[in-house]
């Protein structure tokens, strides 16, 4: 038999000593700051079935998936693209008699396939936090930025952002919107990349209230800092934009109250994350580094489909960006 | 990429030009980039404004990872490269159209509505092949760098798909436009981590250019 080339497949790679090491040190001081709030760590299986998995899954990650027939069972089988639906189904079904609130967390990596040409990884390496409970809270979710900016500070990174955005607050302008779901698309689209003009081409097309128009035409521009929330009030005139607005100002408020007003920016018109975020979505920028270090959000019907009916959120880190966030800050630091 | 410098990201060639026109209407003038064009990285022309001077191909790229924190690209580039950007400003310059063009006597007995198979030499193959994919047509592309008027007449494919912008490059090779894929402008693109950690600055200059481009539109 001819000799392989010793090769790897696209997207993944071995961490050799050196990077492990610093991996290690990372993971052990974020997870010290999830013990100290207490978060209990949970191991959850590479596979899963498909059909459980799909329960949690949004169309945006579902094309993401590398699945495979399991020989022996004849069922579709995939490598788990993300550990909250699987933090849903064993907090459903397993620890279903464990007291609310649950507080899971994790170490863990997944598997998403990518496109070929990026050069990107297939394989991430993840920690994340989990708070199950009854009811929706903002106290709740500020404490989880709060941990987040904490573990991030325990571990030395300097420069970073927290950004808070609620995908509620679109939700609610969009869903009522007289248009179909392509069209829904569209202006989710325009609104997605900040695309001013594209979104009033598309907008341009449909007759609707005019409150509603420039609402959505001004979503692109609500980004930055407190002030933000005050210029969102003066344009909504909906109720659940409202409840929502002022769900988000709570949040910000408590972690203000923290001392952390500066690590915080808001964001109304960020619609990427997962489709199962119901309410706050958040996620850290690192000055330098061109991807997140970390996203969450609120899922609050998410248990639902595993058939329990609790509130939870939950966040992970991005291991490797934070990695790169630490080495970009360190260089920064020697070159004085 | 320092904390109070904004790094922007400018395409060589006849884009520039109108950017810089821009610019100076937005009160930064940067005409000693335009008469240097030896050097690539330019400091001190405006204060906490960094620029540097690329191929336009490759705008998109140093942006999505943050080795510019803004650009200057269009949308034919980013429609082709479909990179993970801000694009907050549509600048109204660069404008021409993204065309299906055939030679004049193909034109006069061919209707775009009968095609199902069909080879189309272009450098847009990711445009091409998803124009004619959403339309159930089965699309053989042959990638080329330029010259792709050229094509058609020596056979190499019977159509292309390129940008026109006055329409006098086609005629003088005897081609026509067929088929209008989509309108291409310039824009403002925005690394998504800068427009979070710096959201005031990208924000003062997406404004005033924004103005500029308004001030422009009357004239």
């Amino acid at each position: 038999m001819a000799t392989p080339t010793i090769s790897l497949p696209q997207g993944v790679r071995d961490i050799l000593p050196e990077e492990a090491a610093r991996i290690g040190a990372a993971e052990a001081g974020i997870l010290s700051v999830f013990e100290k709030h207490g978060f209990r760590k949970i191991v959850t299986p590479l596979l899963e079935y498909v059909d459980v998995l799909s329960l949690g899954m949004g169309a945006n990650l579902k094309d993401r998936v590398l699945k495979f027939i399991d020989p022996s069972t004849g069922r579709v089988v995939a490598i788990r693209p993300d550990i909250t639906p699987q933090i849903a189904r064993v907090a459903a079904t397993r620890m279903r008699d464990h007291e609310l609130p649950l507080k899971l967390c994790y170490n863990e990596s997944v598997l998403r396939y990518q496109e070929a040409r990026d050069g990107k990884s297939r394989e991430v390496l993840q920690i994340g936090a989990e708070y199950i409970s009854e009811k929706a809270s903002a106290s709740i979710d500020a404490e989880m930025i709060i941990i987040s900016i904490e573990a991030l500070e325990i571990i030395g990174l300097r420069d970073f952002k927290i950004d808070i955005g609620d995908v509620g607050f679109l939700r609610a302008v969009l869903d009522k919107l007289p248009v179909n779901d392509e069209a829904r698309g569209m202006i989710k689209d325009s609104i997605a990349i900040k695309d001013t003009s594209g979104l009033e081409a598309v907008l341009a097309g449909f007759s609707m209230p005019e409150k509603d128009r420039k609402l959505l035409m001004n979503l692109t521009t609500f980004y930055g800092e407190e002030e933000v929330l005050e210029k969102a009030a003066s344009f909504s005139k909906d109720a659940e934009s409202i409840k929502a607005l002022e769900y988000l100002r709570s949040v910000v408020d408590i972690v203000a109250k923290n001392g952390l007003k500066d690590r915080v920016t808001i964001d109304l018109g960020e619609v990427r994350g997962f489709d199962y975020y119901t309410g706050i979505i958040f996620e850290g920028f690192a000055s330098g580094v061109g991807k997140p270090i970390l996203s969450g959000g609120r899922y609050d019907t998410l248990l639902a489909r595993y058939g329990y009916s609790a509130a939870a959120t939950g966040f992970a880190f991005d291991v490797e960006n934070i990695i790169a966030a630490l080495e970009r800050s360190g260089s920064k630091k020697r070159k004085g | 990429m320092g904390q109070d410098v904004l790094t922007i990201a400018l395409p060589k060639g006849r884009i520039l030009k109108e950017a810089s026109v821009l610019f100076k209407k937005a009160g930064i003038d940067i005409t000693p980039v335009m008469q240097d064009d030896r050097r690539l990285i330019f400091e001190g022309i405006a204060e906490g404004l960094r620029f540097m001077v690329i191929r336009s191909q490759d705008v998109p790229t140093y942006v999505e990872y943050g080795a510019a924190d803004i650009g200057i690209a269009g949308k034919d580039v980013l429609l082709e490269q479909d990179k993970d950007l801000y694009e907050p400003l549509d600048l109204g310059i660069g404008v021409c159209r993204m065309m299906v063009a055939e030679p004049k006597e193909l034109s006069e007995e061919d209707n775009p509505k009968h095609w199902t198979h069909i080879r189309v030499a272009t450098k847009y193959p990711n445009i091409t092949l998803r124009h004619f994919l959403s339309k159930g047509i089965q699309v053989e592309i042959i990638k080329l760098y330029g010259s792709i008027e050229l094509a058609p007449l020596l056979g190499l494919s019977e159509r292309i798909v390129d940008l026109v912008q006055t329409g006098e490059t086609l005629k003088k090779n005897g081609l026509v436009e067929v088929e209008h894929i989509m309108n291409i402008t310039s824009k403002l693109v925005c690394n998504r981590a800068s427009l979070k950690t710096k959201p005031r600055m990208v924000k003062t200059l997406v404004d005033s250019l924004g103005k500029a481009v308004a001030e422009a539109a009357k004239l």
